[in-house]
């Protein structure tokens, strides 16, 4: 898919080919884990990066798929980093989106279970949305616990204090056809700095869909609902104006295609050059959804192009 | 091979089919009992055909008890039964790899106890049955201390299934060599009460995912539960019945191994789910599609009595 400077996919740009995508384009959708941060450390020039867009009068937005903290904890973390000019409406987390999706989209008519977290939980008080707040006692199983009468969908994501009864529940409330089935993601793993992986949501959803035979509506990327929430919020999002950047091929890169977007891949994340590569010779159309456009090694690779548009 | 398929199985037809067996092999759940329930005339079937000379067996991918266990639980149903005619997944998993994996080390096991008395009988030692709770963070999560010793990752059902047991499973999985086996594959376990109890499947599916890796399976429709038995009596496949009341375990087992199958109605699928798989285009599904079916198993007592 050629980019719309012209370039073939998968080319690794800097310096003046940079400059000219920042002209061409007035929106920039970021991932977070792998492209501006590593867990608790700014990437080395991120902050100056996304503080120079927004200076240059260009949108920017953080589309992630961590829907471990609500959005205000992200704005706290965004300004703990360095990045002083972040606010809270760039921010499109897979747990807001979800909470969104729930009241504006589904519109739903009684209760949510959660298999999540407390950001989560957060978001969808935050979005008005109600909840089944009961805990289980702790000798509670499958055949004597109750079953909340109103529940009209079950949401999954990350959930580390997971019970083999929370899977057990939701599977029950899964079998009324008109109960909601969504995921905030499906990621399979994250990485954490140091080359060493954590299960993702895309664990529990897999888990749940075999138990009830039914799929999971995704909220977070490569579905084109993030994007939809943005565009609905900003006007005049014109998918031929954005770059979406990420780390993450079959997260990031599906997404941008998805929607329209030219892609960006940094390699200071999760996939490699040669994975981008693999995708790019393959025969199959459905693989070459997953190459990006541009590559850099890391986004810092821009800042050479602002002293120039300076 | 096609046309004669899917007949109901009564009259003549049930001693006809019985004198051409040596070996009847019965799944348990949905067939002859459910939960602790024995479907009415199951007791009776499975003593006389033992007393018309037939050898009987039970082929179970439920992972929660040890041979004896079953055993202990048959004779309180009043099944004339013995230990060694039992195959269920603890007892199988343990063998395979021992036999076939040829295991020289330990098991990180997400299971039953049931599953570490069956390994340990086969002296494989395991780690991590019973409940893993969360504590610390991220950090301490994807660096919890791994057991040198530990060169498997056994999935089996566990209620404590936890998101700690599946990243404990997780960092062992991401070292070169570690085996992962699951014992089966089942998405539910057999209703009781209207609740849908996710099975086994979706454990292994969890643990499947965060390692971007398919586990072997033991259970059915794996031939391995019929090796097993076959391997210990010497069974002629040509003589040997399969009675299951699922499709795409017992029934595809049986067509897995060459064995005559045989529906029964009294658990999970139905004619109509046979007759789909058989109108299907497809020659996967023709293995779903049983040679016979019975309402209960209880329909084959008219010939045994008589």
């Amino acid at each position: 898919m050629a980019g719309a400077l012209g370039f073939k996919g998968c080319q690794k740009i800097r310096g003046p080919q940079i400059r000219n995508l920042l002209e061409a384009k007035e929106f920039f959708l970021f991932d977070c884990d792998g492209v501006i941060w590593h867990g608790e450390d700014a990437i080395t020039g991120a902050p100056n990066v996304v503080n120079s867009l927004i200076r240059h009068g260009k949108y920017v937005f953080f589309v992630t798929n961590n829907c471990t903290r609500p959005r205000e904890n992200y704005v706290s973390k965004f300004y703990r980093l360095g990045f002083t000019d972040v606010m809270q409406e760039q921010i499109f987390s897979s747990s807001y989106c979800s909470a969104l999706y729930l009241r504006d989209v589904a519109k739903v008519q009684g209760k949510v279970f959660v298999i999540g977290c407390e950001g989560m939980r957060k978001e969808l008080r935050d979005a008005g949305v109600p909840f089944v707040e009961e805990v289980d006692a702790p000798d509670a199983t499958i055949y004597n616990c109750a079953l909340a009468p109103d529940v009209k969908a079950v949401l999954v994501g990350h959930d580390d204090t997971l019970t083999f009864l929370k899977l057990a529940k939701a599977s029950c409330y899964l079998r009324d056809p008109d109960c909601l089935f969504l995921a905030t993601d499906n990621d399979p793993w994250h990485p954490l700095s140091g080359g060493r992986i954590l299960p993702g949501s895309g664990c529990l959803t897999a888990a749940l869909e075999v138990a009830s035979g039914r799929k999971a509506t995704v909220i977070g990327k490569p579905s084109r609902f993030m994007f939809e929430c943005i565009s609905s919020q900003f006007s005049g999002v014109d998918p031929a104006q954005c770059l979406m950047v990420g780390d993450r091929l079959e997260t990031d890169m599906l997404f941008g295609s998805n929607c329209g977007l030219d892609t960006m891949l940094t390699l200071t994340g999760v996939s490699q050059m040669e994975e981008a590569q693999e995708y790019r010779d393959s025969e199959l159309s459905h693989k070459q959804r997953l190459v990006p456009d541009y590559v850099v090694d890391t986004i810092a690779d821009f800042l050479p192009a602002f002293e120039e548009l300076d | 091979m096609a046309g004669s398929k899917c007949t109901r199985l009564s009259g003549a037809l049930v001693k006809q089919l019985l004198d051409t067996v040596d070996s009847v092999l019965f799944d348990c759940d949905g067939v002859i009992w459910r939960g602790d329930q024995a479907v009415p005339g199951a007791a009776e079937v499975i003593n006389l055909l033992k007393e018309n000379g037939k050898k009987v067996f039970f082929v179970t991918n439920n992972s929660t008890k040890t041979r004896k266990m079953y055993a202990d639980k048959m004779a309180r149903m009043g099944f004339n039964v013995t230990e060694d005619e039992v195959f269920g997944t603890a007892y199988c998993s343990a063998v395979y790899l021992k036999t076939v994996c040829k295991l020289d080390g330990k098991v990180y096991l997400i299971g039953s106890n049931a599953l570490k008395q069956e390994l340990e009988a086969v002296g494989i030692q395991q780690t991590g049955v019973g409940p893993d709770h969360i504590s610390g963070g991220q950090i301490d999560w994807a660096n919890v201390p791994l057991d040198p010793e530990v060169k498997a990752v056994l999935v089996g059902f566990d209620e404590h299934f936890s998101y700690m047991k599946m990243n404990r499973a997780l960092q062992y999985l991401t070292q070169p060599g570690c085996l992962f086996v699951g014992t089966n594959t089942d998405t539910r376990l057999p209703l009781e009460g209207g609740k849908a109890v996710p099975g086994t499947g979706c454990l292994l599916r969890a643990v499947e995912t965060a390692a971007q890796r398919q586990a072997q399976t033991v259970g059915k429709p794996n031939h391995f539960m019929f090796d097993c038995v076959a391997s210990r009596f010497g069974l002629d496949r040509s003589r040997c019945l399969m009675v299951g009341d699922r499709l795409d375990t017992d029934i595809m087992l049986g067509s897995n191994c060459g064995l005559k199958t045989l529906l029964t109605l009294t658990g999970v699928s139905t004619v109509a789910d046979a007759e789909a798989h058989q109108k299907s285009g497809s020659a996967e599904r023709q293995g779903m599609v049983p040679d016979y079916y019975v309402e209960s198993i209880a329909d084959l007592l008219p010939a045994l009595q008589g």
